[in-house]
């Protein structure tokens, strides 16, 4: 016998051995718990505290307190949870779908796409007609965004994947070129903006959760809520597209339209959440890792978790962000790059038989 | 019952591999295809199986293949492929777990925790549910695979109808032990009356487990009938290009085939 053999902790069943469903059922709990904990840190974390967040929660505190947690923080706190689950579970499809764990939106030029659709939308929004804008208002952004990462991961998916096979090779060195290519794009329509959208852009480039505000945050939760939901349908199918595509669709699942469904999955994640906070790297490509060592990767398990836990990394980033240089803060884009480009480094050196093909 | 395959072509690139095989299997038999490298026997299998287009067409149970969904299909039939590389770090169990991914007939929680430990130790793979896929040996991952396959359509036959199990090259990894595990496997699978159709290499396997032979050469088929009518000296030493001589097996009245040194000098 193996000394390899794994198995769950009992909990008040028998565990067979390699059957991770009850440690995956067991690791959903803890996150939610560290969920609730850090959303409560999140709320109370400031440059100069003095605020009694709790009063201010059930209304009894001072109208300064509760417009720092009601205005400021608490649609930064929703916007980090809701960022970092929608990074993490688009990363999880992605890697699924591209049946690597190399396949990160950061990485191979979806979010850069997602870039290109807002920053096309901030700036020539405006040449809309009225009655377009006024049909689509705050959801503008949002939508382009979430236009441009489509367009993005159906072009990388086309050129990466033939016959069913994906090449990582090709799909890393596509991404590079097509973030390259939307990069371009993206500075000439700079190039045209005016000193007030500049700002904006500037701010929004850089990857921070800071300048969330409820008007953001509505704009773009109903499509991350939507992809969220969406996601866990996708498991069955994403777990048996670990085989291949053949045997996948040997075991009845509808590989095209599962394909279809997953992509506009992991597009409506990455551009709705670009479109609030810019690229934010590395968390969908380190919370899925991170969580496939500890419960395997079965994505049913998978993509809960990953919703869980990639919330909790965003807002851990978060809050070092804010307290790195306090009173001043980095762009949380910094701290996700500073922590997860040596942990990608890390799992790129194990995985080398992946790449070296 | 009956899996009727008509005037199937198959372009590969510009190439056209099979050139209208018609082809027949019963259930309750297993049905062997052999030929030579590059004949078309797995490109026929995988025609059958609706991984390649085709022209042409595949009726099963008396449905036409290219006509039921994805769901449906996997209910009625299962494919074991000749190698598969999983892309993530399933443990064994997870990977045989998979086999329920279409349902099972009798869908209980309890059986469908109990049928792949079942089916791992019909592979005889028992306590291997725990072990990592990948670090396990060519042969196996072949077994492992064959028992998610057996998961998958566990049952022989379905309200009345029968299921089928393809399996392409299902031996080619395997010491001689587990050859005959898995041969027997397949016989007793038909004769609970399933069909099996397998792509083999292994001629004396064939003539020991066949019902039916279907001999390919060059994406055609050139004979077809039990192994004592197909497995003959003249139309195997013409399809595979060599000497073969193929003898009688007393005690079993089985053929027996051995390979001729070529005439030297």
């Amino acid at each position: 016998m193996s000394t390899q053999t794994i198995s769950s902790p009992a909990l008040g069943q028998k565990a067979v051995a390699g059957d991770r469903r009850s440690l995956s059922r067991f690791l959903s709990f803890i996150l939610l718990g560290a969920l609730g904990l850090t959303m409560l840190l999140s709320l109370g974390w400031g440059a100069a505290d003095q605020t009694d967040v709790l009063a201010a929660l059930t209304g009894t505190g001072s109208v300064r307190d509760q417009i720092i947690v009601w205005d400021i923080r608490m649609p930064r706190m929703l916007t980090g949870v809701l960022v970092g689950a929608a990074l993490a579970v688009s990363g999880a499809v992605m890697q699924g779908l591209f049946r690597n764990p190399l396949a990160d939106p950061g990485l191979v030029g979806v979010s850069a796409g997602a870039g290109f659709g807002a920053v096309a939308a901030i700036v020539l929004g405006g040449y809309l007609p009225v009655a377009v804008i006024a049909l689509v208002g705050n959801y503008l952004v949002p939508f382009a965004a979430f236009l441009g990462s489509w367009a993005t991961t159906l072009l990388l998916y086309g050129i990466a994947t033939r016959g069913g096979r994906t090449s990582v090779a090709t799909m890393l060195l596509a991404g590079i070129a097509l973030g390259a290519l939307t990069g371009a794009l993206t500075g000439l329509i700079v190039y045209y903006a005016t000193d007030d959208q500049l700002r904006d852009l500037t701010f929004w480039g850089m990857g921070s959760v800071a300048g969330a505000s409820w008007a953001k945050f509505t704009a773009s939760a109903p499509l991350i809520i939507l992809t969220l939901i969406a996601a866990p349908f996708l498991a069955r199918a994403l777990n048996a597209l670990a085989l291949g595509e053949a045997a996948a669709s040997h075991l009845g699942i509808d590989v095209q339209k599962m394909k279809r469904i997953a992509i506009l999955t992991v597009a409506g994640s990455v551009g709705a959440s670009v479109a609030v906070t810019g690229g934010i790297g590395f968390v969908g490509i380190v919370v899925p890792h991170l969580l496939r060592l500890v419960q395997g990767p079965d994505h049913r398990g998978l993509l809960v978790n990953a919703a869980l836990l990639g919330a909790v990394t965003l807002l851990l980033a978060d809050a070092i962000s804010r307290s790195v240089i306090a009173p001043a803060e980095l762009p949380i884009g910094i701290v996700t790059a500073a922590l997860g480009g040596p942990f990608f480094l890390w799992i790129l050196l194990k995985n080398r038989n992946l790449v070296e093909m | 019952m009956e899996l009727i395959a008509k005037d199937i072509h198959v372009k590969l690139g510009r190439k056209e591999i099979l050139h209208g095989v018609d082809f027949t299997a019963r259930a309750g038999q297993l049905t062997a295809i052999v030929g030579p490298n590059g004949s078309g026997k797995t490109t026929l299998l995988r025609a059958l199986t609706g991984e390649l287009p085709y022209k042409g067409s595949v009726v099963m149970n008396g449905h036409d293949c290219a006509r039921i969904k994805p769901h449906q299909l996997a209910m009625m039939r299962a494919v074991l492929p000749q190698a598969a590389n999983l892309a993530f770090p399933f443990t064994v169990l997870e990977v045989v777990r998979l086999g329920l991914t279409a349902g099972l007939a009798s869908d209980t929680p309890d059986m469908s925790d109990r049928l792949p430990l079942q089916a791992l130790a019909r592979v005889g793979l028992a306590g291997f549910e725990g072990r990592h896929f990948h670090d396990l040996s060519g042969g196996e991952k072949q077994r492992v695979q064959l028992a998610r396959v057996l998961v998958q359509i566990w049952e022989p036959m379905l309200e009345g109808q029968p299921r089928w199990l393809f399996l392409d090259e299902p031996v080619s990894a395997l010491d001689i032990g587990h050859q005959l595990v898995v041969m027997q496997l397949a016989r007793d699978y038909a004769a609970a009356g399933g069909g099996v159709i397998a792509v083999m290499h292994d001629l004396n396997l064939t003539a020991m487990f066949a019902d039916q032979v279907t001999l390919m050469d060059a994406g055609a088929i050139r004979a077809t009938g039990t192994p004592d009518q197909v497995l003959t000296n003249e139309r195997l030493s013409a399809a595979y290009h060599c000497q073969l001589q193929v003898n009688t097996l007393p005690p079993l009245g089985g053929a027996w085939i051995l390979p001729q040194a070529a005439e030297a000098g």
